[in-house]
């Protein structure tokens, strides 16, 4: 390992940077980089190709082709771009490829060129077109900015929440600034431009001039400018070769240098790692490749090919048509191991593993040395630290088989640090593999989660990687496994060239009981692919009813609704399902409907007795219910009328039901009962008192009682009163 | 000679965990209401509120006034309304007008209504019609469970019964799978599961379901309690039909047991005020003499007061250290014993003078007649008088009933004539409770000849059959059949009586009818119990009409333990009686077990009757 700085090189006294290829690339590029508008995602993301023909002189009659491919150059997707001129291309922070059209109008589309939709920035833009734009990232997701014919700004901080902001003027503001971007500060963004010699800040009330602390004199124009990752430190390039480094804030100036060089560099962009005090910009021209700080001197790389550069959390992504690299700021941990001549504990302990393997007693001198100054634990903790900013596995075993060689010597030292390294390592070196082609630091992985990485990876379709990687690192299956099962079963019934059976069969052989897996979810996407039937067939299998009827609802399968409700025996459901068929049906059929389905007619039965008692009439009459038609009737007559006639007309309605109903005897006790009711009527008119709705019996004994026998006799005749049963008077 | 139980009787759980949970659930749904509020309570709610939490800690929770729902306006002051009502949907247009009566008057104020046990999509709904689901904030109190003694938890649902068995409404089964859901969660899973009959087969069902989905929780769980039974009010309306003779029976009937007490008149309390009395175990008097027979309450009783007396009488030749011993040791508790006793000697003592009156012998005889399935031709004559000397149109309504359903319904020319003799006597309006007992199959005529048997055959089938799954209850009441005589015959459950019974030495549980008749019901779980299931009782089963609807579960659980194994919740669905309570419980005695009861509501003749009638509105 004697050369192995020998990539390194120094920025001044105290940094080191290296550069070292994540991949050779093999993708087949039809057009030059430079002629391509070039989008590529932060955190080892994918990369979009456009061949820009709208820009040349002459306009290419060959629609351009859109393609996509993986940081690795594996090809995700390319499809002929049918739509209007492209003027910029971005990716958003959920790996969506935002195109901004030279209309304004912004098209979303998927990792694998599948479009998802589309959103406007305005209606200013129609006649003035879009000149220039930028997509950022905020805290809030994706942002878009643009610049419009009028030299106007308009942004909107979330794509996902569209709200189009439009910025103020810029004051006599007659050509196109010579540069511009987004800047994020307090949760707000702004934009910062350069006219001439001036900076304009534009927030979204006013436009404020600005001048960078500290610039050098003799400043006609800007020609570049880059924000760093964290939106924190801000550097522009001027026409004099002059790269001013200092804070977004415009506050504070960091540090200068002239590099003299007067063309305008293709790209700048900030290098740092987070945590470190030494600040770079990597600034690109055709075939030189700059790194500055702050040092006199600075790192120069020659680029062979047409390159671009990415920015990301702690270096910078290089990539051109046959080479793929990285270049950061070597970390502390690999700089004290490492750096030549290094007595750093992690160096010896590096050292003494080393030899004894060599099986060499100088194996136990280094150990001796570090044990006497009692820092063997920072030594295994450089190493395992180290071990994870090595891109090499083999760099990154004879890291971790030094901190386990010197873990043997030391009693208590925790191990997690170390299974964890070894663990994210695992899952690190899995996803950098040219295949997957996402190429993470171990700081950016850290940043971005394994909740995030394996939603990229479920982005990329990788779902046998994804649950590979849940099982190793035994992450809880409603998070990890249920959660990639249920993704791969929403993209599953999307293959519309797959029968509705074998989908659903698959979904369910691979899914099965897997707790956390929503059925309903999954049929919900089946139906928003416009695949009814499959749906339906996916519903079959989710065990909870409570979740089928909402969607079957949807579907407009209330009746198959209304029997999940059923079965289902939540009454709560029924009643829902009820009411929606009693709006999308019409009366007949919904009364035909619920015919068949007894439990719910008894349930709306209820209900209407108490809520709407003409629906409950008709209900009966639509099924020649006569026997409950004339129940109903009496209790009408008891309920509504007071007048007599009105309760004997009740009366005769539902005696007529009954009689319908075969129901003679019902029939014949309410035609007594009116009888009764007109003589109890005649009774009171004539001899005052009380007599109305006492029964037979009671109006007799109120006759005998009031002297009235023979009345009493007559009426007992009327109604065929046995005799055994005729009241004596006593009361019984 | 109130019975011990056995020394290896196993321990009852601790249900007023339940009381405990209700009340903290209720705190915290009155403390989502900050500040002073009136609160507004269904009059069916209160007695089972009084039993959870009392006036001082409703206060102590901000509650201001306390108003009843009732039909007429309520005239509160204050900001903040609460209601705390069962889900019916009068209750929803009593608030609704409530509401909107403030919006005329252009009063904003604060209301919040509370559901009891739950909250139904109907009632909400009826709020939105009326318009004022977006004043009003609905929250429920799953109270669902009230033990009302140490082995009796009712969900205090009186309303359960006329619901399913006669409406065909279902709701409430979600209700009670959800209070099967909470036992398990806190007194471990059931073992073994039996039960029959529809409503008993669907909780089930959506109680296993619930489980799964929540699943987990009770797995790991030792069991409490190793057997649950499940069953249906209608499998067994005969017992519930018949006049009680236990003393708790007997005072239910009486004087109305509602929610555990019961309010003794002056008749009873020998004053001029009527007394609210919580009967339960802790009433150590009652406690002895609850599930004894009648005849033997007032000899015990009577035996408890020279016990007493003699007891007090050992203060005479007390010194005065011992006497300072007896007052301050024995005399409260004496003194307690002695209001307890002459409370129920008084009861005892109204009971007798209300049932001599009633010619109370004549009456039992026929029920027993009725059972026993003799002199049919006299009982029915003695109904018919029954009603002509309008006795009391509940009463007669029960008789008739009784004779229906020991009888396989009634020949055509009594029904008509029973009937329209009933409605002469008690009113026309009575013919809407006719239909409603005939579709109940409470009250039915029975079809001439072989005609029935075939179409009954068929529709039983279909109602077997799980894929015409519930059928209209139209042709359910036809599929209803008692069969009460094969089934008795079946199960014995008519004693063969040599000499007398005695009723101070019980043989078996027929002596909570006086040794008539051993009540239906309990047999059914007693024999269920013995065979750990179903089998061999495939016949019983067929002639209940529940082919397809009687089930065993039992699961293989090395955990429970043999104490537990001897516990039995014993769930009634649509109501128990006390004397359905009293046997079990002495079936328990006998075999070394403990039943827990489970009930909709506590019920008797008479409320089974009344919920089937229907009153002039």
């Amino acid at each position: 390992m004697d050369c192995y700085t020998a990539n390194w090189n120094p920025l001044g006294d105290s940094a080191f940077y290296r550069k070292y290829e994540l991949y050779s690339m093999d993708w087949d590029l039809k057009e030059e980089l430079r002629d391509c508008l070039v989008a590529a995602a932060p955190y080892g993301g994918p990369i979009a190709l456009l061949r820009n023909p709208w820009r040349k002189e002459k306009p290419a009659s060959a629609r351009p082709v859109l393609e996509i491919y993986s940081a690795s150059g594996v090809p995700l997707a390319s499809l002929l771009w049918k739509s209007g001129p492209v003027v910029s291309l971005g990716w958003s922070a959920e790996e969506e490829l935002l195109c901004v059209q030279e209309d304004g109008v912004v098209l979303v589309y998927g990792l694998h060129g599948d479009f998802r939709r589309h959103f406007s920035m305005g209606n200013e833009v129609l006649q003035n077109r879009v000149l220039d734009a930028r997509i950022f990232h905020t805290e809030f997701g994706s942002g878009v900015a643009i610049l419009t014919g009028a030299h106007r700004f308009t942004l909107s901080a979330n794509v996902g929440d569209l709200k189009l902001r439009r910025m103020p003027e810029v004051p006599g503001l007659q050509s196109a600034p010579s540069c511009w971007t987004a800047l994020c500060q307090d949760r707000v963004a702004h934009i910062l431009l350069a006219v001439g010699p001036d900076l304009y800040l534009l927030d979204h009330a006013a436009c404020s001039a600005v001048t960078p602390p500290g610039l050098a004199p003799g400043v006609s124009s800007f020609l570049q400018m880059a924000v760093s990752f964290t939106y924190r430190h801000l550097a522009l390039f001027t026409d004099t070769g002059y790269i001013w480094m200092g804070t977004a804030s415009l506050k504070e100036k960091l540090c200068e240098f002239n590099c003299n060089i007067r063309a305008p560099p293709k790209q700048m962009v900030w290098c740092s790692r987070p945590r470190s005090k030494e600040k770079a910009v990597v600034v690109a021209w055709e075939r030189r490749l700059m790194v500055v700080g702050d040092a006199p001197e600075s790192i120069q790389f020659v680029l062979d090919e047409d390159s671009y550069l990415v920015p990301e959390l702690d270096g910078v992504r290089v990539f051109s048509r046959s080479t793929h690299e990285f270049l950061h700021e070597v970390p502390v941990a690999s700089e004290e191991i490492f750096k030549i001549a290094s007595m750093a504990p992690g160096a010896l302990l590096l050292e003494a593993q080393k030899e004894y393997e060599k099986e060499s007693q100088k194996a136990d001198e280094y150990l001796r040395e570090i044990q006497e100054l009692g820092q063997l634990p920072q030594a295994v903790q450089q190493c395992i630290e180290a071990a994870g900013h090595e891109h090499w596995p083999d760099m990154q075993k004879s890291l971790l088989r030094a901190a386990s060689f010197g873990k043997c010597f030391l009693d208590r030292f925790p191990p997690d640090s170390f299974v964890r390294m070894c663990q994210d390592l695992r899952v690190l070196n899995a996803v950098r593999d040219y295949h997957i082609g996402i190429p993470l630091t171990y700081s950016q992985y850290k940043q971005l989660t394994i909740q995030v990485l394996l939603d990229r990876l479920v982005l990329r379709r990788l779902y046998p990687l994804a649950i590979q990687i849940c099982e190793y690192l035994r992450l809880p299956e409603v998070q990890g496994v249920s959660r990639i099962l249920a993704h791969w079963a929403c993209y599953k019934v999307q293959q519309k060239d797959v029968s509705d059976e074998d989908v659903a069969r698959a979904i369910n052989q691979k899914l099965g009981d897997t707790p956390g897996v929503s059925y309903s979810d999954i049929a919900a996407r089946a139906y928003g692919c416009g695949r009814t039937e499959l749906a339906i067939k996916l519903l079959e299998y989710e065990p909870r009813s409570g979740e089928q009827v909402p969607l079957l609802l949807k579907m407009k399968r209330s009746k198959l609704a209304l029997s999940k409700a059923i079965e289902s025996g939540d009454t709560d459901l029924v009643f829902t399902v009820l009411l929606h068929l009693k709006n999308e049906l019409n009366r007949g059929d919904f009364f035909m409907t619920l015919r068949n389905q007894p439990m719910a007619l008894s349930l709306y039965r209820q209900f209407c007795k108490h809520q709407e008692l003409e629906t409950l009439k008709d209900l009966y009459n639509q099924d020649d219910n006569h026997q409950e038609l004339g129940s109903f009737h009496i209790r009408a007559s008891y309920a509504a009328e007071e007048r007599i006639e009105g309760r004997v007309a009740a009366l005769q309605t539902a005696a007529d039901a009954f009689y319908k109903a075969k129901n003679e005897f019902a029939a014949k006790a309410t035609e007594d009962q009116m009888r009764l009711l007109r003589l109890q009527r005649r009774l009171e008119d004539e001899l005052g008192g009380r007599f109305l709705d006492l029964s037979l019996h009671d109006t007799v004994t109120t006759l005998i009682l009031s002297g009235q026998n023979k009345r009493a006799e007559q009426l007992a005749r009327d109604f065929r009163i046995p005799d055994k049963s005729f009241p004596t008077g006593s009361g019984g | 000679m109130a019975f011990p139980h056995r020394p290896d009787a196993p321990e009852l759980p601790d249900f007023s965990m339940l009381k405990r949970l209700a009340r903290d659930q209720l705190i915290y749904l009155l403390e989502q209401l900050p500040g002073k509020k009136d609160l507004f309570i269904e009059a069916d709610l209160m007695s089972p509120l009084d039993r959870i939490a009392n006036v001082s800690i409703l206060k102590q929770h901000e509650v201001d006034k306390l108003y009843k729902v009732e039909k007429k306006p309520a005239f509160s002051s204050s900001e903040q309304l609460c209601f705390l009502v069962r889900p019916r949907i009068k209750n929803m247009r009593y608030i609704a007008s409530l509401v909107n009566a403030d919006k005329v008057a252009g009063r904003t104020r604060k209301y919040k209504v509370i559901f009891s046990p739950q909250k139904f999509y109907a009632c909400e709904m009826v709020l939105e019609e009326e318009g004022v689901y977006g004043d009003v904030s609905c929250d429920e109190w799953a109270f669902s469970l009230l033990p009302l003694d140490v082995d009796l938890l009712s969900m205090e649902l009186p309303e359960f019964f006329r619901d399913y068995f006669l409406e065909g409404d279902q709701r409430w089964i979600n209700t009670l799978a959800q209070a099967l859901h909470l036992l398990s969660t806190l007194y471990g899973p059931f073992p073994n599961c039996y039960g029959i009959g529809r409503c008993a087969k669907m909780s089930y069902e959506l109680w296993k379901r619930l489980e799964e989905e929540e699943d987990g929780e009770t797995k790991g769980r030792r069991p409490e309690i190793g057997h649950i039974f499940l069953l249906d009010r209608d499998m067994d309306f005969v017992t519930a039909l018949c006049s009680q003779v236990v003393y708790e029976g007997l005072v239910d009937d009486t004087f109305r047991i509602k929610c555990g007490s019961v309010d003794f008149g002056p008749e009873v309390t020998s004053s001029d005020k009527s007394l609210k009395v919580l009967l339960n175990a802790e009433d150590k008097v009652f406690n002895e003499i609850r599930n004894e027979h009648f005849s033997n309450v007032f000899g015990f009783l009577s035996q408890k007061a020279r016990n007493l007396q003699a007891q007090y009488d050992r203060r005479r030749g007390m010194d005065i250290k011992q006497m300072k011993n007896f007052v301050s040791q024995e005399l409260k508790g004496l003194k307690q014993e002695h209001r307890l006793l002459s409370l129920h000697i008084g009861a005892c003592e109204s009971i007798m003078k209300k049932k001599t009156k009633q010619d109370f012998q004549e009456l039992i005889k026929t029920e027993h007649a009725l059972l026993e399935g003799f002199n049919i031709r006299e009982s029915t004559n003695y109904i018919e008088e029954h009603i002509d000397r309008q006795v009391s149109p509940i009463e007669s309504l029960r008789l008739m009933c009784l004779l229906s359903i020991t009888e396989n319904g009634l020949i055509p020319k009594d029904y008509r004539s029973l009937k329209t003799q009933y409605l002469q006597s008690y009113g026309p309006e009575h013919l809407l409770t006719f239909s409603n007992l005939r579709r109940a199959g409470l009250l039915t005529e029975q079809a001439p000849g072989d005609t029935l048997t075939a179409v009954e055959s068929k529709v039983s089938k279909l109602v077997t059959d799980k894929a015409a799954g519930k059928i209209t209850d139209a042709f359910s009441s036809l599929a209803k059949r008692s069969n009460f005589r094969a089934i008795s015959k079946k199960l014995n459950l008519i004693p063969r009586v040599d000499g007398e019974y005695d009723l101070k030495v019980p043989r078996d549980m027929a002596y909570v009818f006086s040794g008539a008749y051993v009540p239906l019901s309990c047999r059914i779980i007693e024999q269920v119990l013995e065979r750990r299931g179903w089998q061999g009782l495939d016949e019983v089963v067929r002639l209940l009409n529940c082919s397809e609807l009687a089930f065993t579960d039992m699961t293989k659980d090395d955990k429970a333990s043999s104490e537990s194994l001897r516990l039995i919740l014993v769930v009634f669905l649509g109501g128990c009686t006390f004397s359905e309570i009293s046997a079990l419980r002495f079936l328990g005695r006998e075999k070394g077990y403990r039943f827990i009861f489970l009930t909709t509501a506590v019920t008797n003749s008479a409320r089974l009757m009344e919920a089937m009638s229907e009153v002039k509105a």
